[in-house]
């Protein structure tokens, strides 16, 4: 930590770092961090403490409406090449097991998944990174073909909470124990011990956990005795419909709603969709803070392209009111309801004269 | 003779008569027949039909001696003297309870009687909780084998599957448990499990050469059932297999695993001798052996299987493009079949010796590992075809006569759509591309301005007439501008608020719109991205996406040695 003040630790160049991201500039952005190296920084300090926080503000950039997707797309990119071109300077050789570090199927953001297993690496495992979206079936061959000591997977969203579990039940049956990490299982884990399986914050952590086969086995098995009431797959199997009868309500209360473009009308039928997928999710894991958390971040994310809190809270009671004969789906959508700001609660109480 | 003669006597030691209708299987001393060795008239105050209960009475005075023995009490607590104690019910508080003695479970009540004194009323009830007990031993063997059979029963890789049999086998089956596999070239790879303090087996694993193996081993390999178990656990510990055992103080058996042929394993088992193999033991240890050969010989099939599917699927997947200056790549393959990682689509570029490339991406008829297979032929012929021929509509079309030979040759009848193209890096640090159609989608370009433009190239399916109309266009990318070649996974893959509606070229265009900052891997990934997006977990056909961006490096001409060669073959003979 000596190294903090004389211009070569991770915080003094992460400015410059940031702004190489902006510009989609590679050369200098793996120049920042050879820097780092090459002053003595070790690579995990860079990964971490660079690279990540970096990912992290370009995610933020991108909710709060600064950046473009194609923006965001360009500087992951550039942080994938650094991710890399970090890896190879520090060339650890790993005498370890085998660990399998996979992003669920679906799942885009590769780039945490990748320094999680840059740091494993680093720790002395044999990791194979199988990249983004990993097909349940790809897995599993791959499982089956090469010995893996254990399977980190990755999940982002919330709302691949249900495919994410048949993913690690799939390793279970294979006989691998599976570690899970990322934002889709809540900030504290809570979603993952729901779902019975070992849960670490960051990457560090993962390691230690690995290196204790017997903790990682003895995980409570999974807890949702709560599905016997079928309404996480009713749902599911009534998403078309539901997202046909919240457009239909759309349409009567907007009264320019005839008048969107086919792109308009995509993103709201995947917004109408987002909502569904985020209250079945809550429904399998029966936690419905996993829905406000939802409705709050997609609230902040439409606010900022000037899609106001009262629209969303107009939906929510259509769903809520469609939803009479789900008990715990329309106590969720209640509560996501009562989540929203206040301006817009009061907006939706007073619907378009 | 009194009482005091049979205090002593064991209830099991035959003396007495057995009544064969009620003797119970665990000893002969079940009788109701008075023992010959008490004097009857002693219990002259017994009525008979005292004699025929199913109970013992013992009538205690109230100060707890005993007044009176029932032959059946005397029987069931032969310690029992008129006049002396009654140990037995020593702490029995409650009116009823239940207790061991002499091996047998006895039923106790005590009943105050009005006069006075207590009677103890005693019935055996041994024979009533034996069947319950022998059932719950029966649950748990049931309950242990589903689980061996939940666990087993998924195809595992081979060394996970030998894992999971001694992790399992610890502690129900042995507080060791060794398998060992049968040897592959002389060595033979062996896997252990011992129970540790919290129950939990500790794993650890090693290698053997086939010599050494234990003789019982060996044998047990080679289908020979060992009898000889006395020396079985000395040559378990010998192996150094059994640490802190000492071989006098271990029960070890050895079974075998069945595999296809011959038996894939065997399993050593070893527990304090305290705790033997009964027959019961025994007939679980096999049921287990039974479903521990079968996943073992699955998860080998399996590997063997896969090895050789492994190797066939890497010679056909597609090969990353080839590093031309100039230019950045990026591309995507998602298989119809997600456990497969081959499909119909197929990508791939050569070198040309002026600095440029051959570069082309396509589909061809069918799906699955008969597609995959012929775009392996396709990618050869490419590759044969463009040291002949550079120009991309003489290339195509010399494409499709060589594929016509072959189908026509194997009655396959198989087809393709594709882009070929050549691209020269030009000296501004801009490309030139030439492209040629074959039936296929036409390619895409993000343009500096971030608007996206569709080529005009259309043409005929490569592989089904002799001589297929090919359109062909050239256009020049400026730095920074990406072309983007795709397979109709992207634009026919079927989503939407029903799932029936096609991504279609409209939407892809849209999504690609303003994205000419992004580089070509970005690009590519973005395409597989919304497709994925849009099919929301549905089934889909093949995906490819080949891009290839204007980097705007100037290309080294003085790093090319080699000079351009004329073209070797001339126009005409290329449509003939």
């Amino acid at each position: 930590m000596t190294t903090a003040t004389t211009g070569t630790s991770p915080a003094a160049l992460y400015p410059r770092y940031l702004h190489c991201l902006a510009e989609a500039d590679e050369p200098a952005a793996v120049e920042v961090a050879r820097e780092l190296l090459d002053a003595g920084v070790p690579a995990d300090r860079v990964l971490l403490d660079l690279v990540a926080p970096a990912q992290a503000e370009v995610g933020e950039r991108w909710a709060r409406n600064e950046w473009s997707v194609a923006q965001e797309h360009a500087a992951t990119h550039v942080s994938e090449r650094v991710v890399a071109s970090i890896a190879a300077y520090a060339n650890p050789r790993g005498d370890r097991g085998r660990i399998v570090v996979a992003c669920m199927d679906g799942e885009w953001h590769a780039l945490p998944a990748r320094l999680v297993a840059e740091v494993l690496r680093l720790r002395g495992w044999q990791v194979t990174f199988l990249g983004a979206s990993v097909p349940a079936a790809h897995l599993v061959s791959y499982l089956h073909r090469h010995d893996a000591y254990a399977v980190a997977l990755a999940c982002a969203l919330p709302m691949r909470l249900p495919q994410a579990h048949r993913m690690i039940e799939a390793c279970q049956r294979s006989d691998v124990p599976v570690v899970v990490g990322g934002r889709g299982f809540g900030a504290d884990g809570r979603w993952a011990r729901r779902l019975g399986v070992a849960w670490a914050p960051d990457g560090p952590t993962a390691a230690d956990l690995l290196g204790d086969e017997r903790v990682l086995r003895a995980v409570a098995p999974a807890d949702l005795a709560h599905l016997a009431d079928d309404e996480y797959a009713g749902l599911v199997g009534r998403r078309g419909e539901l997202i046909d009868s919240a457009l239909a309500d759309l349409a009567q209360r907007i009264p320019g709603f005839g008048d969107y473009t086919p792109a308009q009308l995509d993103s709201t039928v995947s917004d109408l969709g987002y909502i569904l997928d985020f209250l079945a999710a809550a429904l399998y894991v029966d936690d419905g803070s996993l829905f406000t958390e939802f409705v709050d971040w997609l609230v902040t994310v439409l606010a900022s392209r000037g899609v106001p809190a009262a629209a969303v809270g107009a939906t929510l009671r259509h769903y809520a009111g469609v939803l009479h004969d789900f008990p715990r789906a329309g106590a969720y959508v209640r509560a996501g309801g009562a989540s929203l700001p206040a301006a817009g609660r009061r907006h939706s109480q007073s619907p378009e004269a | 003779m009194t009482g005091a003669d049979v205090r002593d006597i064991d209830p099991g030691d035959g003396r007495f008569t057995p009544s064969p209708p009620q003797a119970p299987a665990w000893s002969p001393a079940a009788s109701t027949a008075v023992p010959p060795t008490i004097d009857s008239s002693e219990f002259a105050g017994w009525p008979e039909i005292v004699e025929h209960l199913r109970e013992g009475l013992v009538l205690c005075g109230p100060d707890g001696l005993v007044w009176q023995v029932s032959p059946v009490a005397q029987r069931l607590l032969p310690e029992i003297v008129v006049g002396g104690a009654c140990a037995a019910f020593d702490g029995l508080d409650g009116s009823s309870a239940e207790i061991v003695h002499h091996g047998r479970r006895l039923r106790v009540r005590r009943v105050p009687l009005s006069a006075g004194p207590t009677c103890w009323y005693v019935e055996d009830v041994s024979e009533d909780t034996g069947p319950a007990d022998e059932l719950a031993a029966e649950r748990a063997r049931s309950a242990f084998l589903a689980v061996v059979g939940e666990k087993l029963g998924n195809p595992l890789h081979p060394d996970r599957a030998a894992a999971a049999v001694v992790r399992l086998a610890v502690p129900t089956l042995a507080e060791v448990a060794v398998l060992i596999l049968a040897p592959r070239s002389g060595r033979a790879r062996w896997w252990r499990a011992r129970r540790d303090d919290d129950d939990l087996p500790t794993l650890d694993r090693g290698v053997l050469a086939a010599a050494e193996l234990p003789a019982a081993v060996t044998d047990s390999l080679h289908g020979v059932q060992p009898h000889a178990v006395d020396w079985l656990a000395e040559q378990a510990v010998e192996a150094g297999w059994l640490p802190g055992m000492d071989a006098a103080d271990a029960s070890v058996r050895l079974v075998a695993l069945p595999g296809r042929d011959a038996p894939v394993g065997v399993l050593l088992v070893a527990r304090p001798a305290a705790r033997w193999y009964t027959d019961d033991d025994l007939d679980l240890l096999r049921a287990f052996a039974d479903r521990a050969g079968a996943a073992l010989t699955t998860a080998l099939l399996y590997r063997n299987q896969a090895e050789v599917a492994d190797t066939l699927q890497a010679s056909l997947l597609p090969v990353e493009p080839a590093e031309v200056s100039g230019v950045q790549w990026g591309t995507a393959y998602r298989p119809a079949q997600a456990g497969l990682r081959i499909g119909g689509d197929f990508y791939g570029s050569h070198r040309l010796p002026d600095g440029g490339a051959v570069f082309f991406l396509g589909d061809v008829s069918g799906k699955g590992v008969e597609a995959a297979v012929f775009t392996g032929q396709l990618r050869q012929c490419l590759h044969a075809l463009h040291r002949i021929e550079a120009q991309p509509a003489r290339l195509l079309r010399l494409l499709n006569d060589a594929l016509l030979e072959s189908t026509l040759a194997h009655g396959q009848g198989r087809f393709a759509t594709m882009v070929l193209g050549v691209v020269r890096p030009h000296r501004d640090g801009g490309l030139a591309l030439t492209l040629a159609g074959g039936g296929h989608l036409p390619p895409l370009v993000v343009r500096s301005s971030g608007e996206v433009e569709q080529l005009p190239l259309n043409g005929m399916l490569i592989g089904v007439v002799p001589d297929p109309r090919v359109s062909q266009v050239s256009t020049r990318l400026a730095p920074g501008e990406t072309c983007l070649l795709y397979s109709d996974g992207v634009t026919e893959a079927r989503g939407g608020r029903r799932g029936a509606e096609q991504l279609g070229t409209e939407r892809l265009m849209q999504a690609l719109t303003g994205c000419q900052r992004m580089p070509a891997p970005a690009l590519a990934e973005r395409v597989e991205q919304i497709t994925c997006d849009w099919l929301a977990q549905r089934d889909h056909d093949d995906i490819a996406v080949l891009a290839l961006r204007a980097t705007g490096t100037r290309p080294h001409r003085h790093l090319h040695a080699v000079p351009t060669p004329t073209p070797v073959v001339r126009e005409g003979t290329t449509t003939s």
